[in-house]
């Protein structure tokens, strides 16, 4: 891990943990376990969202939001059956690939590592349903659709008022979510 | 006879009109009948909702739904109909009928979308809102397939009329092909539908860009505040019911109106089996209900009756309406009843992508679309098919949902997708559809429904026709994005089911003929003069435009024929 990484690896850690204690109980952290599944397989996809969106200056990282809670979730609940196998075959190419490429589990690497494994993945031709668009399809949605990820990465206007049709975008202006 | 009760059981039973349903030409029957003095009875098949009360979700922040708007797949699996619909979702599916609960017989594929509730599909509908102009109503006997009893002349004080309560936005633009009504502001466009605008207008001279015209209150008037009914707030979370009141729905606007009036009985979990003939009188004399949760029969009785069930449902109360003086179904001396069934045609849709605009973005979430009034075969037949199609036009920036497919991790990735995207511009089309005898409905001879009814069978398809006017919509709308400026342009045809178009017409259509036709131009059944049919069935042709709003206008006015007409004692 260079410093830079290091720096961005401590700022993630901290970040994410102020984050967490300030969470509102609206999250899937508040759900029940979801049946079929570890938590193994819990914590290391909160992991993988999280390197896939991380924390940043101004919002949290997707593991703030308990991504791998609702992607286990919204995997058993709203796919077909295949889509779990799909998703453990996933989990461990990852595993695999980082053990094979840094001799350590996904979550012993340091950021900069992991997001190697998943570049990688990602771009790998593997057995079709390609497992990682799953993860980051699932990833994406829970995100934006979590209060931290709508509010803050974000902008979220509930009660827009007016529809403005031509409004100037400013250099560092967000997308709307829902 | 029955209007003259003389027990106070039958005075219960008793009213001066009784309504079939109370969706949106329903509510407008009642609102109008209760208006004029009235005691109505209105029957609806579905649960009470209560305007506000009874939208559970539409508060709820995304993260406030369990799966974040996505249906668990016992539901999907369970529904493989109405899932279908664009509407049907984790916060809307409690306003959508499930497929087992009333099942019907397709003998060709045909996607049956339904609200059984009050309120019916005026909940959940797309709350767009065009008047026909001549040429809708003057085609089909140019074109040889049916006859409209009556003119746009004619209808035009009726929309003006329904218009004002209900509260249309849009901007007056003065075509000849899409009549002005009356207005509230119309919606903004955006930089990119600014620019689509004027260069499709400069390139085609008959084909206009307009901003798309809709229930929804952007500006409301003192009578929409004396409603209840407040501005619309540019959520776009409609499908969940508005608890601002903003776009019109029975609930919110024509049934309260109909129970200021204090003549209003509303009675939910009423399935009407049949409407009762009275051969002495050859009128109806009321209807034959079933409660939808304890199966027990009643009776109710009044001097005139609306039909007002939703399409289908209106075709099949009335073939099931059989007595010795009609074997075939209530009104049906030849067979007709039934038939002639038609939509609209959903099935094109292009996209295509548009450079540069970067600096340019937009606030809110807007209820409408553009729209292009149809340009083919307006004056004359011109084209190897026969009618023509509305285009929808929108154009909107990529957001954050094209992460899933956009490579890369880490904060970069991030960053990349949080900010607004490349611009997209996308097309659809309404295309009107040709009724025609063979698209009919039917009663199943084989399977009831859970109140002892029989099915409905639909025998509804496409036509060579509809595939001729699709192919020239998919290369008109290619020569228009062109114009544009688009890239990477995609045309695509959805084969889409007809139904979930949700625009069903016919059946039960009106007509100068008795012989060609069910309805007379005051929508009376020709045979039975006491009852009115004025939700979609009525239609005798599809024209181009949401229907609606026709079918609001017509029901004011047959309503106000119907008042009339028992003044003079006529009925």
């Amino acid at each position: 891990m260079n410093r830079r990484e290091a720096l961005r690896h401590t700022a993630l850690v901290a970040g994410a943990a102020a984050l967490w204690a300030s969470l509102p109980t609206r999250t899937w952290a508040a759900l029940a376990a979801p049946a079929g599944w570890d938590v193994a397989d819990e914590t290391l996809l909160t992991l993988i969202g999280d390197t896939i969106i991380p924390a940043t200056a101004t919002s949290p990282g997707a593991g703030a939001v308990a991504i791998g809670r609702f992607i286990l979730t919204q995997t058993n609940d709203c796919f077909p059956p295949e889509a779990r196998a799909t998703l453990r075959r996933g989990l461990s190419d990852i595993t695999a690939s980082s053990q094979q490429r840094f001799g350590k589990n996904f979550s012993a690497l340091d950021v900069g590592q992991r997001e190697r494994v998943l570049t990688e993945y990602e771009t790998q031709s593997v057995a079709a349903p390609h497992p990682f668009r799953h993860i980051k399809e699932l990833t994406v949605l829970g995100y934006f659709t979590a209060e931290a990820g709508a509010t803050q990465a974000l902008r979220y206007d509930p009660i827009p008022g007016a529809f403005r049709g031509s409004v100037k975008r400013g250099p560092g202006d967000r997308s709307w979510a829902l | 006879m029955a209007n003259h009760p003389t027990t106070a059981g039958a005075r219960e039973h008793t009213f001066d009109a009784i309504v079939i349903g109370s969706g949106i030409s329903g509510g407008w029957a009642a609102k109008e009948l209760c208006e004029s003095g009235l005691r109505t009875l209105v029957l609806e098949r579905g649960r009470d909702v209560k305007h506000r009360d009874d939208y559970p979700t539409a508060l709820k922040n995304p993260w406030d739904l369990p799966h974040r708007g996505k249906l668990p797949r016992d539901i999907v699996t369970a529904n493989p109909i109405a899932k279908k619909c664009y509407a049907f979702d984790e916060a809307t599916a409690h306003f959508f009928v499930k497929d087992a609960e009333h099942p019907y017989e397709q003998e060709k594929p045909y996607d049956w979308i339904r609200g059984y509730q009050v309120g019916g599909k005026s909940l959940i509908w797309a709350r767009q809102t065009q008047r026909w102009s001549r040429f809708d109503f003057e085609g089909p006997a140019r074109d040889g397939f049916g006859e409209w009893p009556i003119t746009y002349d004619e209808l035009a004080p009726w929309y003006s009329h329904v218009e004002r309560f209900a509260g249309i936005s849009g901007n007056y633009d003065g075509l000849e092909t899409l009549p002005d009504g009356e207005f509230l502001p119309a919606w903004e466009m955006n930089d990119v539908e600014k620019h689509a605008q004027a260069k499709i207008m400069g390139a085609f001279a008959d084909r206009h860009v307009i901003q798309g015209r809709c229930a929804h209150l952007t500006a409301p008037k003192p009578q929409h505040l004396a409603q209840g009914r407040g501005k619309c707030q540019a959520r776009n979370l409609c499908y969940r019911g508005c608890p601002f009141g903003a776009y019109f729905s029975s609930n919110s606007a024509t049934l309260p109106a109909a129970a200021a009036t204090g003549n209003l009985t509303l009675r939910p979990h009423s399935v009407v089996e049949s409407i009762l003939y009275d051969d002495a009188t050859g009128r109806a004399s009321g209807v034959r209900v079933i409660d939808a949760v304890t199966k027990q029969s009643t009776e109710f009785f009044a001097r005139i009756v609306f039909v007002n069930a939703a399409c289908l449902n209106t075709n099949l109360i009335l073939l099931n309406s059989r007595s010795a003086r009609f074997p075939a179904g209530l009104g049906n001396d030849h067979g007709l009843l039934g038939h002639h069934i038609a939509f609209h045609n959903y099935r094109g849709s292009l996209w295509g992508s548009i450079e540069g605009f970067e600096d340019s973005y937009y606030s809110g979430r807007r209820p409408t679309q553009l729209m292009m009034p149809n340009f083919r075969n307006v004056r004359k037949q011109e084209t190897d098919f026969q009618r023509g199609y509305m285009v929808f036009f929108g154009a909107g920036r990529a957001g954050w949902q094209s992460g899933a497919s956009t490579p890369g991790v880490g904060a970069a990735f991030k960053d990349r997708i949080t900010r607004p995207g490349p611009w997209g511009i996308s097309m659809m089309m309404q295309g009107e559809t040709v009724p025609r005898k063979e698209n009919h409905v039917r009663l199943s001879t084989a399977q009831k429904d859970a109140w002892g009814i029989p099915q409905l069978v639909t025998s509804i398809g496409y036509h060579d026709n509809d595939e001729r006017l699709l192919k020239d919509f998919l290369a008109r709308g290619q020569e228009m994005l062109e114009a544009v400026g688009a890239k990477k342009i995609v045309t695509r045809d959805s084969k889409q089911n007809p139904g979930l178009d949700i625009h069903e017409m016919g059946g039960v259509r009106m007509g100068r003929d008795p012989k060609a036709s069910l309805l007379n131009r005051w929508n009376q059944l020709h045979a039975c003069s006491n009852v009115f049919v004025t939700d979609g069935a009525c239609m005798t042709s599809t024209g181009t435009q949401n229907p609606s709003l026709t079918f609001m206008a017509l029901t004011a006015r047959a309503a106000q024929h119907a008042v009339a007409e028992l003044k003079k004692g006529h009925l």
